[in-house]
């Protein structure tokens, strides 16, 4: 029973610390590719017309 | 602690500006479905992890999943650890997305005419949409059960406040499509994860990291910890588990429209690969708070093995453990953003399996029956037409049997055997379509009609359990794929796109 607490306390220590992380990364990176995004739909819009 | 004036402006603050915000999609959409249905395939690295993971992010995933760790304790953790790990394999390996998103498809069910035939593309869409709505069916109900129980709205509102909620979320996906999904689920995935993380700490605070620990063993003994001795668990769950989660990471209609919209199959891939990391998270941490309400709370009558949650004199069900621990704890201000973080994982959830699940329907149900009645193709302009209409429909569905309807058992099973109905044998035909140069029709037809018997069966009619009821739907699925395609004729369909649904 020892050896499943210290590896689920492990596991959810990553999991927690990889969340946050992945968070603060996407929240700063993803508003530039919105932006992108909406530069590539604008383009294919004119291309279609 | 109440919900104060201060929380109700934190609240309305955030779904003004989340429909607004949505409402900006109608600007990028046009004339093309493609636009509307798979953001026109222009989908970076990182708003693909933020929109993946906020559609597989919803108060409905917090409640199954804390409901799940009060009931088994830490062993709950091997649920989640097995999806993160799958989503983290099928990434790395481009099993089944790298194939889907070089052959530029809307929906999965479209793969089946690609390979297979029309008339099995049109049987996949029907049970792909039956088992997605009846799966999505249960989500209303559980969210309002969150919401009036965290912000005290007394419980005969709960109709009207899900009603709005609901009209909300379909007026923006409605106007705005994919496009509008994605914007959102930018906002709604960083507010979410800000209340993940804020509610994480305040349980493992308020509990005790010791004291959880202590509950789980007095409780549960050993069976709290090792899922391979938790009679709810055990191999089979284990094993039944893998299989369903590498079928939901490839062809769960929702997770694929996101594959389908990245920019290139190598996006998919890290897509893919970083969402599974969050999915641990996704999985692992709301079940820790469901273990904090149990060492909170967890002092009523046993259910089940375990003690129900009483909090203020009154017993509640396990699945209300968790809202009820985080009406408690939670401070003025903390509470209207942890609010306001669910209302938004709910909207992203919704919104995007609205889309998905009306996609089906009018790109695998209406546009292959206008075709087999030799009707003329409706144009890309109509297409999104019968799409919005669908959305409407599979609304209204869902506003009376998500508010009447009650799940039997835990939610988390419910909707895995739901969800099984039509994976099981989508994802047979897909991995075997791809990968088994034999895979025929005949085969394809016996693994889908044999994946969804194995599901509904067992489990609705003969009331066995998940696991067992999840086993037989892939085996059988298995079964019929091979069985079928070695009696059927072998044939050598070409991968080709399939002419006015794809562009």
């Amino acid at each position: 029973m020892r050896a499943w607490q210290i590896f689920w306390s492990v596991s959810l220590l990553v999991a927690g610390c990889s969340f946050a992380f992945i968070t603060v990364v996407v929240a700063i990176r993803g508003f530039e590719d919105l932006q992108d995004l909406f530069r590539r739909l604008h383009h294919q819009q004119d291309q279609d017309e | 602690m109440g919900f104060t004036y201060l929380d109700w402006s934190i609240v309305a603050i955030y779904l003004a500006a989340s429909v607004a915000v949505g409402l900006l999609g109608k600007r990028f959409i046009g004339k093309n479905v493609s636009h509307y249905l798979v953001a026109g395939r222009e989908l970076g690295l990182y708003i693909g992890i933020a929109t993946l993971a906020a559609t597989e992010i919803g108060t409905i995933t917090f409640m199954y999943n804390a409901e799940l760790g009060y009931r088994y304790g830490f062993s709950a953790f091997s649920a989640a650890l097995i999806s993160g790990l799958a989503m983290i394999i099928v990434g790395r390996t481009g099993f089944v997305i790298r194939r889907f998103r070089e052959m530029q498809l809307m929906t999965v069910p479209e793969y089946f005419e690609r390979k297979y035939s029309l008339g099995l593309r049109l049987l996949t869409g029907i049970l792909v949409a039956l088992g997605g709505i009846l799966n999505m069916g249960v989500f209303l109900r559980i969210e309002g059960e969150f919401l009036t129980i965290v912000s005290g709205i007394p419980g005969r509102y709960l109709v009207l406040t899900m009603t709005v909620i609901l009209l909300l979320e379909v007026l923006y996906t409605v106007v705005g499509g994919m496009v509008s999904v994605v914007i959102t689920d930018f906002l709604q995935y960083v507010l979410l994860s800000v209340a993940t993380i804020l509610v994480s700490i305040y349980a493992v605070h308020y509990a005790g990291w010791n004291h959880i620990v202590d509950k789980v063993s007095s409780t549960m003994n050993v069976a709290g910890f090792n899922p391979l001795v938790n009679p709810k668990f055990g191999l089979t769950f284990v094993i039944w588990q893998l299989l369903l989660w590498f079928s939901l990471h490839t062809c769960w209609q929702t997770t694929a429209m996101r594959m389908f919209s990245t920019r290139s199959p190598e996006i998919s891939r890290k897509v893919m690969t970083w969402t599974g990391f969050i999915y641990l998270g996704r999985g692992m941490l709301p079940m820790l708070w469901g273990i904090a309400a149990l060492t909170l709370f967890g002092a009523g009558p046993m259910d089940r093995g375990v003690p129900s949650p009483v909090v203020n004199g009154r017993t509640l069900k396990s699945l209300d453990a968790m809202p009820a621990m985080l009406s408690q704890i939670l401070h003025p201000g903390i509470k209207g953003i942890v609010v306001a973080g669910m209302l938004a994982a709910t909207m992203s959830v919704n919104s995007s399996y609205l889309l998905g699940w009306s996609s089906i329907i009018s790109q695998d149900v209406v546009l292959p029956m206008r075709r087999l009645l030799q009707k003329q193709p409706l144009s890309s302009r109509a297409q999104i037409v019968v799409n919005r209409v669908a959305n409407l429909f599979v609304s209204l569905f869902l506003m009376f049997w998500g508010l009447y309807y009650t799940p039997p058992g835990a939610v988390y099973l419910y909707l895995n055997v739901t969800g099984t109905i039509f994976l099981a044998g989508a994802f047979v035909c897909v991995a075997g379509g791809l990968y088994w140069r034999r895979a025929n029709t005949v085969g394809g037809y016996s693994a889908m009609l044999m994946g969804a018997a194995g599901a509904i069966v067992p489990f609705f009619f003969l009331h066995w359990n998940e696991t067992i009821a999840g086993f037989a739907a892939f085996g059988l699925a298995a079964v019929g794929l091979v069985v079928g395609s070695v009696l059927g004729r072998p044939q050598n369909a070409p991968l080709m796109s399939v002419k006015g649904t794809t562009t």
